[in-house]
């Protein structure tokens, strides 16, 4: 294997985090070296048009989407299962490419709650020691919403985000989330258009008392240029923004605003097509000495050295790569020791249709976060004493585009297919709409990633098993949160409500759900417990940095991207700051 | 809408005709395109006969990559009685399902491409999705030979040969798992494999060959293309929106 001349920094995946990580080094003059497994889309048909607008290849085949031929999970939902490998996953959609999932994401950018970085302390002080389910692990994070407001303050900026601030500096502020963190001011741009399902969940959620908002939108609203000089366009609401490439540049995504202005960056080089296979673990200094990886132009393994590594591959690959270069104590269920693999969480969603004869919803005018919310019923923002679970969901109504093949809404017993079925879609293609329940998903002692026995990727090396599936907690929140939502949809005066089905388990691969999955590498302030330090730095490799929603120690009723991109903004000062003295941060 | 619809089955009755009587006519795509688009211009306008040369989205292209006789037969009526001729659509030929299908299970759709396909091979939960060591083109065929053997067993004929309200009762079946043949589950062959391929011949674009002359998005009033839609948001919230009624694909815009 030939060695590399060294790099500072080295960091693996070339998505998200790696690009917000690399714009604050790079701007102190550190070294840093992307190493990307897939190659750049942009101005390739999935970025241009009219390719751009194709369903069946962006979508429905997941041409965005990791290989998964070369790299997929093993699931079993019970430790006395025998797992199998997802052979086409459709639950969760990880990225390939430079920008990562990034490019294909919705937008959808939440600041969490203010109490989730200590929510383990906030259910003990408000319900009693005994809230919390003893196989239920939730922990604090060791790092708390104050830490990280100024980076979502400086992500939202970069991100140009649309939306409508619902509490500046503790001042509420009407038309706004009423339990969001407090904000510096407003959002940098106006919230997105409203769509015609939002004007009737909006007269709806009123009428109930609730307080409806727009979700904070990384679509931007009109054309921007952010502290970087760098600049999005208007939204066209083309209804192809989750799975799609933005190909009018309104979607805020890595590969528009960071990737071209790192590449004029000194000391910054990206190498696409790299696929990493391990770190290299010097266990006694308790140090890494830089990363392994096959060159995919010429299929040879290299070793590159480093100074420090950031892995920013996704919950999945972080989690993967600690375990197979043997770093940290793999957890173990049974023994409730270990950390690397626990806590894995992901989202547990409902959600239901309702149609309406006489409303033109025009369900392809969407965008990827073109949606009105409430937040009553999510996470501890109401009081769960006597409910019999914890956490919540957001409930909303998205319009994402209703792309055809994938998302046309018929009533209850409506026939499969014949001239039955047509007439359906006649009918209420454009007079129905969705609500949707995003909900929290809490640790569970046996929900948690490990290394599968049997079954290998493409180079040989074992895939990550998925020790999951949708336990009580989840069940019962969900059975409280979509009841919710079915009050909505009843008072919103809908010719037809369709089911309002909870939660069901065992945890379903052929259903897409959302891509936020989170934990396996989790951020703590104690070493027996997590994996990273409150600072993001490994307990077991004093140089080695780990960010992304795998840090995460639960998940919140809310998209991942806002925490974790202020943590990798974070992360960039503080390995700038670790370079020039390296030490426990 | 019905204007337009009474258009496509006549050009649809033509091309069968043509195609019925044709072993001596080789039908180019191109030049079916051209008869085609020419008659209806004849009809309607003169004055649009330069564009009538460009080969049109409408037709689906005739023949069959990937299916023999007996399968194309089968897949046939089974598109056909999934989506029979009315008041919405022609039938699934002429909207080009068939066509669809066969190109999807004869590239890298059919092949696999991008699924995980090493062994060992274990019988797992639904839930965790097909666990076929067959590639989806080899399923689609081993099922509908399945098929066809329950359809015999059952009315003494193979699927494209019983009557269209028996066939669509097989189906009904099939898909409710009650011929399950004891090799393989033709219920998840027809819910996880044929469904979701039916849905997308009907509603993908039209450059893949089902769709045929964006009927299906017609029919639903989906606008296609270019949906640049900043201004027609707030212009056309809560009301129909003018470009669903004549929508435009890819093949537009290439
Ligand atoms: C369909 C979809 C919709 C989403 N919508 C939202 C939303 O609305 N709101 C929200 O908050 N979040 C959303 N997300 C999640 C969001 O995309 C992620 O939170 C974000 O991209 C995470 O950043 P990351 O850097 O951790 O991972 P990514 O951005 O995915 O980057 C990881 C990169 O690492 C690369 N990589 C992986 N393994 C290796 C390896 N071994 N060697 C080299 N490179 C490797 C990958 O190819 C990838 O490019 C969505 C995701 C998807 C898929």
């Amino acid at each position: 294997m030939q060695k590399l001349p060294k790099k500072t920094v080295v960091i693996v995946g070339g998505g998200l985090t790696a690009g917000l990580a690399a714009r604050q080094l790079t701007a102190k003059n550190v070294e840093v070296l992307v190493l990307e497994r897939g190659g750049s889309h942009a101005g390739s048909a999935a970025a241009t048009l009219p390719g751009q607008r194709d369903e069946l290849r962006w979508d429905s085949h997941q041409g965005l989407v990791q290989d998964w031929s070369i790299e997929t999970y093993t699931l079993r939902h019970n430790g006395n299962e025998t797992a199998l490998p997802a052979r086409w996953m459709e639950a969760f959609l990880p990225g390939e490419g430079l920008g990562g999932a990034g490019n294909h994401w919705n937008g959808h950018t939440w600041r969490w709650s203010e109490y989730d970085p200590q929510i383990r302390t906030r259910y003990e002080t408000r319900y009693g020691k005994q809230a919390i389910p003893k196989d239920v692990s939730l922990q604090d994070w060791g790092t708390t919403y104050a830490e990280l407001r100024p980076y979502h303050e400086l992500f939202e900026k970069l991100f140009g985000l649309s939306g409508k601030a619902g509490n500046i500096n503790g001042v509420i502020q009407p038309g706004g989330n009423p339990f969001e963190a407090p904000r510096d001011g407003d959002y940098p741009q106006k919230p997105l258009e409203i769509t015609e399902s939002g004007l009737v969940f909006k007269a709806t959620a009123e009428k109930l008392g609730y307080k409806p908002f727009p979700t904070p939108a990384a679509n931007s609203f009109g054309a921007y240029v952010n502290p970087d000089g760098q600049k999005l366009a208007a939204c066209q609401y083309c209804g192809h923004c989750e799975r799609f490439i933005c190909e009018a540049n309104a979607k805020a995504t890595p590969q528009v605003l960071l990737y071209p202005m790192l590449a004029e960056r000194k000391g910054f080089e990206v190498r696409l097509r790299c696929h990493v296979l391990g770190l290299i673990y010097d266990e006694g200094g308790k140090r890494v000495t830089g990363v392994r990886y096959v060159d995919l132009l010429n299929g040879q393994e290299y070793e590159q050295p480093a100074d420090v590594v950031i892995l920013g591959a996704f919950t999945m690959m972080n989690t993967k790569l600690l375990l197979t270069s043997r770093i940290g104590k793999p957890y173990d269920p049974l023994t409730q020791t270990g950390v690397v693999g626990k806590n894995f969480c992901y989202q547990a969603s409902s959600n239901m249709s309702l149609f309406m004869k006489d409303r033109w919803f025009n369900p392809f005018m969407g965008a990827g976060s073109a949606q009105l919310c409430i937040d009553e019923f999510n996470n501890d923002n109401f009081d769960h004493a006597g409910l019999g679970f914890l956490g919540g969901a957001s409930i909303s109504a998205a319009v994402y585009g209703s792309r055809p093949i994938k998302t046309r809404r018929l009533p209850p017993g409506t026939p499969r297919w014949g001239t039955e079925w047509k007439r359906a879609n006649a009918e209420w293609y454009a007079h129905s709409m969705g609500l949707n329940a995003a909900g929290s998903c809490y640790p569970h002692r046996d929900n948690y990633l490990d290394l599968d026995p049997t079954y290998t990727d493409a180079y040989g090396q074992p895939l990550v098993r998925m020790n999951f599936d949708w336990r009580g907690n989840e069940l019962a929140m969900s059975k409280f949160v979509t009841e919710k939502m079915n009050g909505i949809a009843k008072a919103a005066g809908a010719d037809i409500v369709g089911p309002a089905n909870p939660l069901k388990a065992p945890f379903d691969i052929r259903v897409y759900n959302t891509t936020h999955i989170t934990g396996g590498t989790v951020m703590g302030a104690d070493p027996a417990t997590s994996v990273v330090s409150p600072r993001l730095q490994h307990w077991d490799a004093q140089n080695l940095f780990v960010v992304g929603a795998s840090v995460f120690a639960h998940n919140a009723g809310y998209n991942p991207t806002g925490p974790l991109a202020a943590m990798a903004l974070r992360l960039g000062d503080d390995v700038a700051s670790y370079v020039d003295r390296p030490r426990d941060l | 809408m019905s204007e337009e619809d009474h258009d496509v089955e006549k050009r649809r009755g033509f091309l069968r005709q043509l195609v019925g009587a044709g072993s001596a006519l080789p039908l180019a795509p191109g030049l079916a395109g051209t008869v085609i688009a020419d008659m209806a211009v004849a009809v309607a306008e003169p004055a649009a006969a330069e564009t009538a040369v460009q080969p049109q989205a409408a037709s689906p292209v005739a023949g069959y990559i990937c299916f023999g006789p007996e399968e194309a037969a089968f897949v046939e009526a089974l598109v056909n009685i999934m989506c029979p001729a009315d008041e919405f659509t022609p039938n699934g030929v002429d909207c080009g399902l068939a066509t669809f299908i066969d190109r999807q299970l004869g590239g890298d759709f059919g092949r696999g491409a991008k699924r995980y396909s090493r062994g060992p091979w274990l019988a797992g939960k639904p839930q965790h999705g097909l666990q076929l060591p067959l590639t989806p083109e080899q399923h689609f065929k081993a099922g509908l030979a399945a098929a066809n053997k329950a359809s015999v067993a059952k009315y003494g004929k193979g699927f494209d040969e019983i009557a269209p309200a028996d066939a669509n009762q097989f189906l009904t079946d099939v898909a409710a798992g009650k011929f399950e043949d004891p090799r393989l589950s033709l219920a998840l062959w027809f819910n996880e494999l044929v469904y979701p391929l039916f849905t997308q011949a009907c509603f993908a674009d039209p450059i893949y060959g089902g769709n045929a002359d964006k009927v299906f998005w017609k029919m639903i009033g989906y606008p296609g293309l270019p949906a640049t839609n900043a201004v027609n948001m707030i212009q056309y919230r809560g009301k129909p929106v003018p470009q669903a009624k004549d929508p435009k694909s890819i093949v537009d815009f290439s």
